[in-house]
């Protein structure tokens, strides 16, 4: 159990290292976490064979939504082993430029 | 239709709940129960007596044109039910890769702010399907005013629709956009 909490927090810290992620998403239908005693990590779900990252993408976004999702599974595939990743492109948040 | 089935499997199975609980009780004659009595206590004597006239007319080869569509509709229904409970069920994300997703609302927040760019457009209405296949299916109904071109209009939204989509990436596998002439006083937006 919390091995699957080290997990989702690292692959967690992963997504929102990327550029274009604004947020992990929550889920819509269930809420989109990872659960261990006393603590959840929100935007990643740890299944036995499965992990499943939920982001929400600054819009506009750096590049097409597609690589941006690739380049996140890819970050968190690299973490989480031999389990298969999917990413899940939750929402977009509008963000103003800086620099207007 | 999963539910459909559900809910027929769900009525099946308290319907055997119950004859077994009935079986019990009379076979044990608890109380004033007695097993004789099982099959006119739950209504099954006439039933019974038309089982059998039927099937023997049906031995007989007596069967009436009713009868015979009336049962080649049941298996059909029955078919049908089948199929579809075999069929799987539709995605509920839009596949992008392997392995990547996007949610149908991030689908619709891209499509719906290019159909209503156009002046034309009064209000728009944008349907996104999630298939098992890479790609969305997106059904677009673009509200505008009687005696506006409604042809120019749809192929102006479609592929603008379409080039936005292509630019931020989204894969759309099908578009059908259709432009509908509607009274301004019941759109979203009266004049652009």
């Amino acid at each position: 159990m919390d091995d699957d909490l080290q997990l989702a927090r690292a692959a967690a810290e992963a997504a929102l290292a990327t550029e274009g992620v604004y947020s992990l998403g929550t889920g819509r239908y269930a809420e989109a976490a990872t659960y261990g005693p006393g603590e959840k990590v929100t935007g990643v779900v740890v299944g036995s064979d499965e992990v499943r990252v939920h982001i929400v993408v600054r819009y506009p976004p750096p590049e097409p939504i597609p690589a941006l999702a690739e380049r996140v599974r890819e970050r968190a595939a690299s973490i989480v082993g031999g389990r298969a990743t999917t990413v899940v492109v939750e929402d977009l948040e509008v963000v103003q430029d800086e620099n207007l | 239709m999963r539910i459909f089935n559900r809910i027929v499997m769900i009525l099946l199975l308290a319907g055997l709940v119950y004859l077994g609980v009935a079986t019990v009780v009379y076979i044990f004659e608890l109380g004033p129960y007695q097993l004789e009595d099982l099959s006119n206590t739950l209504g099954f004597g006439g039933l019974y007596e038309g089982l059998n006239g039927y099937v023997g007319n049906i031995e007989s080869g007596n069967v009436e044109a009713l009868d015979i569509i009336a049962l080649s509709a049941i298996a059909l229904l029955g078919l049908i039910l089948f199929i579809l409970e075999l069929k799987p069920p539709t995605p509920r994300r839009v596949r992008m890769q392997r392995g990547t997703y996007i949610t149908r609302r991030v689908v619709e927040r891209e499509v719906s702010p290019v159909v209503e760019q156009k002046p034309e457009v009064l209000q728009s209405n944008v349907k996104v399907k999630a298939q098992r296949r890479p790609g969305a299916k997106v059904e677009v109904r673009a509200s505008i005013r009687p005696g506006e071109d409604a042809r120019s209009v749809q192929s102006e939204v479609q592929s603008r629709v379409q080039e936005h989509m292509a630019e931020t990436g989204v894969p759309i596998s099908n578009l059908r956009v259709r432009a509908n002439e509607s009274d301004p006083r019941q759109t979203k937006t009266r004049v652009k």
